[in-house]
């Protein structure tokens, strides 16, 4: 006791740098380094987000992506057009690319939203529990019984199919397992003893859930959120597919994919293309995923 | 007697459980004066952890009273509470769970001052942070270290610091020393004992290691299954215990010592259940003493001697025959 | 000596997790006689736990790397032994108890199961034969034969450890191994477990290396204590030598730590510090750093083993020239 007494000199900012140290963010950057596939996992996915950001600066929309060429349909390969052409004669590769764009930024509004509706109410219940979280939950269970793509084209059916609902489905449909993992992750901090603790020295429950639950919930659910991004762009793909998505010419992979059909056998490019592209975004989500689980597990609750 | 701060009058905590009601405290009334320390001692199970929380209307009681300087805080407000929270603190068992682990040592301590509000001025309050740690005896260089990159020790230095930050005038200190090493141990015990000194704190004291109790307080009081079965200031309570239970749980210390050690009184089975108890003697299955009136009454704490108070038929008649 | 039933000889273990190199024994040597216990002191992370896996060969693997040493268990190299050669030496030779009673049955089968499982291993004996035995044992630990049949959750934690017991003790080891046996336990089921392991000990004639951090449990069950630092033993003698002549400045404090029961008003005298880190010890006496008597020379060279009469020995270059006891008190 009793070996710092120069501290009046000091300001609060400098001792603070003085003493600076790694942050956890930082130890956990390190740790996911460390991990080879999810960083095979983060740079395919950071390729796929650069094309869908600069998609346009890589291929013009207009003259590329839906303009018909009938002239050049159904090209193979070449150094005009890297992956062919389709039945239309639009660039293949342009039309990826552009497919990128939609998928990742339908995906991540609708992911957001239903983080947003589904941690409110996962939080709410697992906070404050007893009725309160009876209701909750067995309104998700409902929505649990129904399978999620059952339950997007049923909103997208009924509302009609355009790019508004689509992401109000698939937000919807995904909203019980952020509910879930929420709820459970809140739970399991809100039986700590610091949570206690903060009581104890008089924080009220806003303070509480804010700063002591949801901080230190946000490790499953990061991870959560990049396992339901890839769950939402195969059903952004599944939709089109089925028509009730993104209509054609707009490029999304999964109509792609659909009017790709009757020429697959002698082009099978056409296909290859979108389906590698969802592969690809699905996979290094995955990986990613797998690797925050890793990276954000560990040592903080030893 | 001298400056009462604390009065606990017939408290009673239950717990509904499948089984039926759980009797974690019941009936359990003492007082506590200003800058002195009770230690609530009992196995566990016993109710003294959910005494110490029902104090602080962290558990909401389910009846019965608690005078905190005069003030009945069992019928104020949770708004008026949040304000009392400054003056009456909890230090916690286990400093590896009663920590946020994503916030680093001066975050910890700085939480309490900044809700409280006490001091705007943040270089200010960064000050009042370095002399708390200074006082518990955490180096300056910690200020950024978080929770799990400490060991036992040092946390619960955190902990403590936590409570002072507030200069609070009562202390509940749940076990804080048992998750510790002995070494450790000795140290926390010896700047909780400054601490008092320094702010003259008045301690509650909920320990089940009897040599540290025994160390620590002024007033002891031994809880079984829900009840206070006896209470006495400490020298007197190990010298003179009346109540068979404590007779045998101070006999079964393991004492640091190889010659002269004590006869072991060894009482026979083991704890029963605290759910639905019947009103008798809650020890009576145990008890070598065990008589009729001790399965059809339940024992009142009476005062035996001066400041020796006593919940047992057999002492309680003793007692009669003498007078 | 011939009655020697557990050696351990120069014993280093190291565990080794991203990185980083955990020192956890370094250097161990003890001895236990037949039927004689041998109190293990120590603090956490002093490398108890380890030593006594040690002694089943169960230290973990990959992580953890026995350097150097050898444990010898009733004239056979524990550590030289096939894993299926130890499947039959564990439970039978030797065997151990934990710490929590809680995690250490299986919830799905009878406790009678359990022990009966230990004794169709070890022995040709049928079910109905072992199953008699698991009566038997339980009797032995006080617990009535009838409460074969029901299952761990059926009993308290104090039943729970003399369940624990019976398991271990079930195909009359040589030597019991108890970490920390009664440390979960309330005070006054802690009296009857220690009291009941004195008696087994005495009739089954087993040796026991008891391991814990309470002086209290050590004068009441041990004939002989070792202190442990920091993967090393520092201090070793009878319970007279370590009690009532202690001589490293490390047990010293821990005594000094402890509240004395019949003085409340006496001062508490703690080490101060904490412990090493085990990944970065000290050069010279790890204990060094720590130690008021601590000089020049403690900081750079590791103090050796100080014989300071046949049964008591001490690490620590106080006694380089003296028999003496150079402690303040």
């Amino acid at each position: 006791m009793g070996s710092n007494t120069t501290t009046e000199v000091l300001t609060r900012n400098a001792i603070l740098k003085q003493f600076k140290k790694k942050t956890p963010m930082q130890e956990i950057m390190i740790r996911f380094v460390r991990n080879r596939m999810a960083v095979v996992g983060i740079i395919i996915f950071a390729v796929i987000l650069f094309c869908a950001i600069f998609a346009d600066f890589i291929c013009d929309y207009d003259t590329m992506v839906v303009k018909l060429n009938v002239a050049e349909r159904l090209q193979g390969p070449s150094a005009a057009h890297w992956l062919g052409t389709d039945k239309s004669g639009r660039d293949v590769f342009a039309r990826v690319i552009h497919g990128a764009r939609t998928s990742l930024w339908i995906g991540f509004v609708a992911t957001a939203l239903s983080l947003l509706i589904g941690g409110i109410l996962g939080a709410i219940a697992g906070f404050f529990g007893k009725w309160i979280d009876e209701l909750i939950m067995r309104v998700m269970d409902v929505m649990l019984c129904l399978p999620e793509m059952l339950l997007a084209m049923a909103i997208v059916a009924a509302m009609g199919a355009n790019v508004v609902n689509m992401i109000l489905a698939i937000g919807i449909s995904r909203v019980p397992r952020f509910a879930r993992i929420v709820r459970s992750s809140v739970l399991t901090v809100r039986g700590m003893e610091y949570v206690e603790a903060a009581r104890a020295i008089g924080a009220r429950n806003g303070t509480i859930i804010a700063r002591h639950v949801l901080l230190n919930c946000l490790g499953p659910i990061i991870v959560q959120v990049t396992l339901i991004f890839a769950s939402a762009i195969l059903a952004i793909s599944s939709l089109s597919f089925l028509g009730l998505g993104i209509q054609p010419p707009a490029p999304e992979w999964g109509n792609m994919l659909s009017e790709a059909r009757e020429n697959m056998r002698d082009f099978p490019h056409l296909v290859l293309a979108p389906g590698m592209a969802i592969f690809l975004s699905i996979f290094s989500l995955n990986l990613l995923g797998d690797g925050l689980r890793d990276a954000l597990d560990p040592k903080l609750k030893q | 007697m001298g400056d009462v701060l604390l009065e606990v009058k017939n408290l009673k905590k239950y717990f509904k459980t499948p089984r039926g009601m759980l009797h974690a405290v019941d009936d359990v009334s003492f007082t506590l004066e200003r800058g002195k320390t009770l230690g609530i001692v009992g196995e566990s199970g016993c109710g003294k952890s959910t005494t110490g929380r029902t104090i602080l209307r962290l558990e909401e009681p389910t009846s019965g009273e608690v005078f905190f300087e005069g003030r009945d805080i069992t019928k104020i407000s949770k708004h008026e509470m949040r304000d009392l929270r400054k003056e009456m603190q909890l230090i916690f068992q286990d400093p590896f769970s009663s920590l946020d682990p994503r916030m680093t040592v001066s975050q910890a301590i700085e939480e309490p001052i900044k809700l409280a509000g006490l001091i705007k001025d943040k270089n200010e309050r960064f000050r009042r942070v370095l002399h708390l740690m200074d006082t518990v005896g955490l180096a300056q260089r910690l200020v950024n270290t978080y929770p799990h990159e400490l060991d036992g020790g040092r946390r619960q230095r955190i902990g403590i610091a936590r409570a002072l930050a507030m200069n609070p005038k009562f202390i509940v200190c749940d076990e804080p020393v048992s998750a510790l090493d002995v070494s450790i141990q000795a140290q926390i015990l010896n700047l909780m004992k400054e601490i008092q000194k320094e702010y003259g704190l008045t301690y509650i004291f909920i320990t089940h290691d009897l040599s540290v109790v025994n160390h620590f307080s002024d007033d002891i009081a031994v809880m079984y299954l829900g009840r206070l079965i006896e209470k006495a200031p400490a020298e007197r309570l190990f010298e003179k215990p009346m109540h068979p239970y404590t007779q045998a749980l101070l006999s079964a210390i393991p004492v640091p010592r190889i010659h002269n050690r004590g006869e072991r009184i060894l009482i026979k089975g083991e704890i029963t259940s605290p759910i639905n108890p019947k009103p008798v003697c809650r020890f009576a299955n145990r008890c070598e003493y065990c008589t009729e009136v001790c399965t059809s009454q339940e024992p009142q704490l009476i005062e035996v001697e001066p400041q020796h108070f006593v919940a047992c038929h057999k002492v309680n008649a003793e007692m009669g025959q003498g007078q | 000596m011939a009655d020697e039933i557990l050696q351990i000889r120069d014993l280093q273990i190291e565990f080794v997790s991203e990185g980083e190199v955990t020192k956890a024994v370094n250097g161990v040597d003890l001895t236990i006689a037949e039927g004689k216990t041998l109190g293990l002191v120590g603090e956490t992370g002093a490398g108890k736990t380890t030593t006594a896996l040690s002694v089943l060969n169960l230290v973990p693997k990959p992580q953890g790397k026995i350097l150097s040493g050898e444990v010898i268990l009733d004239g056979v190299n524990v550590l030289e032994q096939s894993e299926h050669e130890m499947e039959k030496i564990r439970g039978n030779t030797v065997s151990m108890i934990f710490q929590d009673p809680m995690s250490a049955l299986n919830p799905v089968m009878s406790v009678g199961e359990q022990i009966a499982e230990v004794v169709k291993i070890h022995e040709k004996v049928d079910e109905k034969a072992a199953m008699e035995r698991a009566r038997e044992m339980l009797e032995t630990v006080g617990i009535p034969g009838e409460r074969a049949v029901e299952y761990p959750h059926q009993f308290s934690g104090g039943m729970k450890q003399r369940v624990l017991i019976a398991i271990a003790l079930a195909c009359s080891p040589k030597v019991l191994l108890a970490d920390e046996p009664t440390t979960a336990l309330d005070v006054t089921i802690q009296a009857q477990v220690l009291e009941l392991m004195k008696e087994l000990k005495r009739k089954f004639n087993m040796a026991m290396l008891m391991i814990t951090h309470d002086f209290g449990i050590v004068a009441e069950v041990c004939d002989e204590v070792s202190v442990m630092y920091a993967g090393k033993i520092v201090e070793h003698g009878t319970l007279e030598d370590v009690f009532d002549h202690k001589c490293h400045p490390y047990t010293e404090g821990l005594f000094n730590s402890l509240p004395d029961i019949d003085n409340r008003k006496s001062e508490l005298k703690p080490i101060k510090g904490q412990m090493p880190d085990p990944t970065n010890l000290p050069t010279g006496c790890p204990f060094h750093p720590r130690c008021d008597y601590c000089t020049e020379r403690c900081s750079q060279e590791e103090p050796p083993k100080v014989q300071i009469n046949d049964t008591h020995y001490v690490r620590c270059w106080l006694y380089e020239n003296t028999k003496e006891s150079q402690l303040k008190g």
